[in-house]
């Protein structure tokens, strides 16, 4: 009896401690990855010395062919005036709070959704409705009605990032398997309990690629409203080197945009390679 | 002077009925009269939509009985729940909790302190021999070790009752015998849980329990008593004359 337990459990070791095989692959899997990403550093270096090359030649209409070594300049200049730090930070505030704010009500939102469908019937049309709705088109609404501060920022943002993080919530909240809540009511679970320990792990997955979308849209809200008007913030930077012709400076604030983009996106990532490490692999 | 036996599970004509998605009205169970004492293994089988199921949810509150009364240690059903332990067809273990904190859960949900939970936790898993995996994933664990986790968990709890849905027929026929041996352990290693056990396998049904009820279309069949001696050797066992007799008396009924 013992021996076929015994050889259940070894099977159970073999499985989970990597073999020699499994280094082998590592290495192999390494050496791509090394030439993946010199690949990567080839065709930014290349991007660059393109984009030097059109604006040296001056390809584009002259106001548009700024180079890169320009726009290095004017980034060096705006960091050391300290007009680069502030408005970032402007930005970055008003995208922290719109994204942390309407994350926290479309989760919840999208998981009471989830739960009770026949009110998600009814209400179903209206959010769709207000979701197809261009957003954008809103900015200059928050700005008469809260003024060119921060709140006009945040209202916009949290339009776009609520719609997100709630469907991302709602749909998780589907996924549950029903032999999970039959199995917690025998157990005597109360809704709440079911709530917190089944349907809100249940929904984190989703609600964790909502809210790495989300947080994208919220830099592209806040920018956005920043566009149309606003006293601080990037947006409100490029829109104003924009009129001044001053193209340099907007090429340097986009690629400092998309770079703080790409750095959070590298962010949520990590964490939700942590908080997720209960999944299965996606090649299982 | 005879002393009576507690009857833990009491059921008298209890019927069930579903409306089918095309509005009909379909009679599962046909008034059954069921008396189960305690500490007593009952096994029911019958073919698939005879109703073993639903029977099971019936005693475990999950389903209402049009009619009929069904009494579980003296109270309904409901109220009956913390005495009960569930193991269904999958084991439903909680991916996103490991081994140790699936089995954890139910102590969880009764609030029980964190280091009373741990111990008696650790110790359950012990018991069924997966000490060594209390940190791993469920993904990363067989399907045997799932399933004994499962039990370890049900376990755990200390139910009067355990209420089983064919919880070993997702395993392959080795690791099956393995997990049936190891619960025969569990369950005769202390004093005896009642035990309500749905399967589709005769064989099963007869090597584990003291006494099988056959259901056929809502309706109890056939009601025998096993009569073959504990401890089982789970191997040996469909050599048994009695054990022959009574799997081709039921094979022949199904």
């Amino acid at each position: 009896m013992s021996e076929v337990l015994k050889v259940d459990v070894g099977t159970a070791i073999d499985e989970i401690a990597p073999g020699s095989r499994a280094r082998q692959q590592g290495r192999a899997d390494r050496r791509r990855t090394v030439f993946v990403r010199c690949l990567q550093l080839g065709i930014l270096i290349g991007w660059f010395a393109l984009w030097q090359l059109t604006a040296e030649l001056q390809i584009l209409d002259p106001v548009l062919s700024k180079s890169p070594v320009q726009a290095w300049e004017w980034f060096v200049q705006a960091v050391e005036s300290g007009e680069l730090w502030s408005n970032t930070m402007a930005t970055m505030t008003a995208v922290l709070i719109s994204w942390v704010l309407a994350s926290v009500v479309g989760a919840v939102f999208g998981l009471a959704l989830g739960l009770l469908p026949t009110v998600e019937r009814v209400i179903a049309p209206f959010l769709d409705a207000a979701n197809a709705m261009p957003r954008i088109a809103l900015a200059p609404l928050f700005i008469v009605a809260f003024g060119i501060g921060i709140t006009a920022k945040v209202a916009l943002a949290c339009t776009l990032v609520f719609f997100i993080v709630m469907s991302g919530a709602r749909a998780g909240v589907r996924s549950v398997d029903q032999e999970w809540l039959r199995m917690s009511a025998v157990m005597g679970a109360s809704k709440l309990q079911v709530f917190v320990k089944i349907l809100f792990p249940v929904a984190t997955p989703a609600i964790f690629a909502a809210l790495r979308l989300g947080l994208i849209y919220a830099l592209l809200g806040v920018v956005g409203s920043e566009l149309i008007s606003a006293k601080d913030g990037l947006g409100q930077l490029i829109s104003k080197y924009s009129s001044l012709f001053q193209m340099e400076a907007v090429y340097a604030i986009l690629i400092l945009l998309s770079l703080g983009a790409v750095l959070l996106n590298l962010l949520m990532l990590a964490a939700e390679q942590w908080l997720l490490r209960w999944q299965a692999p996606s090649d299982m | 002077m005879t002393t009576a036996i507690a009857t833990d599970i009491d059921l008298r004509n209890v019927v069930v009925e579903f409306t089918s998605p095309d509005g009909e009205n379909n009679r599962v169970l046909n008034g059954i009269d069921l008396d189960v004492p305690a500490g007593q293994f009952i096994a029911l089988v019958g073919k698939s939509g005879c109703g073993k199921t639903t029977l099971l949810n019936a005693i475990a509150a999950l389903v209402e009985p049009a009619s009929g009364s069904i009494t579980v240690c003296g109270a309904n059903p409901r109220a009956a729940r913390k005495n009960l332990g569930f193991m269904p067809a999958r084991d439903a273990l909680l991916p996103w909790r490991s081994a140790l904190g699936n089995v954890e859960y139910g102590l969880e949900l009764r609030g029980v302190g964190k280091q009373e939970r741990r111990v008696i936790s650790r110790k359950w898993l012990d018991a069924v021999r997966l000490s060594s995996a209390e940190k791993l994933w469920p993904w990363q664990l067989s399907q045997g070790m799932r399933q004994r986790v499962a039990l370890a968990r049900t376990w755990a709890l200390d139910p009067e009752i355990l209420l089983m849905d064919e919880p070993f027929a997702a395993l392959d026929v080795t690791t099956r015998v393995a997990v049936q041996e190891e619960f025969l352990r569990l369950w005769q290693s202390e004093r005896r849980k009642t035990v309500v056990f749905v399967t589709h396998d005769l064989g099963e049904a007869i090597g584990l329990a003291d006494r099988v009820v056959l259901l056929a279309d809502g309706d109890v069949l056939y009601d025998v008593d096993v009569g073959i001696e504990r401890p089982r050797d789970l191997r040996d066992i469909a050599a048994d004359p009695r054990f022959q007799e009574i799997h081709h008396r039921l094979r022949s009924a199904i």
